[in-house]
């Protein structure tokens, strides 16, 4: 989040301090869902409802997912038994956990980072704001370092 | 996976007594709880079981994960079963109520790529009922035996 007046002013007479999400808002986030194990953290961390633990699975994420990962243990066993290329989404049951795609609306998304921070096994990425709406949002605020 | 593992051993048992099947290979994942204790009573008793069926002992059927089912699958088996505690009963309160999704969760799966949804099946039964459990394995293996081997690549 940007700093307020307040906060800047304090700062200011903290020696040696520094605002490390100097960027806040306004990243660019990016998704690599070969990654992606589907446990839904992100969702959890999300304050605007931008990532959502979705109801489907779609079974090529299994067969797209790296071999040495879970999911690409599950995808290699499908592969050898298929009879052809996933037909479709599939629905997930309840207690099935981790098997869903994460639902990512790109435009609710504030760019905050929250599901970076909480994502175990890396698959989501912040980068740098690229936007120059975004880009204003940062600039505002002072690089501070004191 | 080690349970996977496990079940690798060709099966060389006869099939005489599966009528004109080939030779077919029936995973079952018996928790320790109720299933396996119900196998054991059955075989105490002498009741003969179909020579398909390989039992994976699992301290409970939340244990068994999509993983372990499809695996079985992709090493040798042409089908997997889950037996477990009846619902409400798990030893672990709610482990056969997960079992009883991920059963469900890998049947759409199969159904998507093509392969007979019925080659994985989840039954329940208590540990004081050794018929449930043989009747369970029947069925099972009448179903297995009706459907061509799984092919693999």
């Amino acid at each position: 989040m940007p700093l307020t007046n307040r906060g800047r002013e304090i700062l200011e007479r903290l020696p040696g301090a520094t605002f490390q999400h100097g960027a806040g808002i306004g990243c660019e986030i990016v998704r690599h869902e070969e990654l992606c194990v589907g446990c839904g953290k992100c969702a959890t961390n999300c304050p605007s409802g931008a990532s959502q633990r979705g109801a489907t699975f779609d079974v090529n994420q299994l067969l797209a997912a790296p071999a040495d990962s879970r999911r690409g243990a599950l995808g290699a066993a499908l592969r050898r038994i298929a009879c052809h290329e996933p037909s479709g989404l599939v629905e997930v049951p309840e207690r099935v956990t981790v098997y869903r795609t994460i639902l990512y609306d790109a435009e609710k998304c504030l760019g905050c980072g929250a599901c970076v921070r909480g994502c175990p096994v890396e698959a989501i990425e912040a980068q740098p704001p690229k936007s120059d709406a975004a880009a204003s949002v940062a600039n505002a605020q002072p690089a501070v370092t004191a | 996976m080690s349970a996977a593992g496990a079940v690798q051993e060709p099966a060389k048992v006869s099939t005489s007594a599966t009528q004109d099947t080939g030779r077919r290979t029936i995973v079952a994942f018996c928790c320790r709880e109720c299933a396996y204790a119900a196998a054991d009573a059955a075989a105490n008793a002498r009741t003969p079981l179909p020579p398909t069926v390989r039992l994976v002992l699992v301290p409970c059927t939340g244990r068994v994960s999509p993983l372990h089912m499809l695996e079985a699958l992709a090493d040798g088996a042409d089908g997997a079963m889950l037996a477990g505690c009846l619902e409400g009963q798990c030893h672990y309160r709610e482990g056969n109520f997960n079992a009883i999704d991920r059963v469900k969760f890998v049947q759409r799966m199969l159904d998507s790529v093509g392969v007979e949804p019925e080659r994985v099946r989840m039954f329940t039964m208590s540990a004081g009922e050794p018929p449930k459990f043989v009747a369970a394995v029947r069925e099972m293996d009448r179903t297995i035996c009706a459907l061509p081997p799984l092919e693999r690549s």
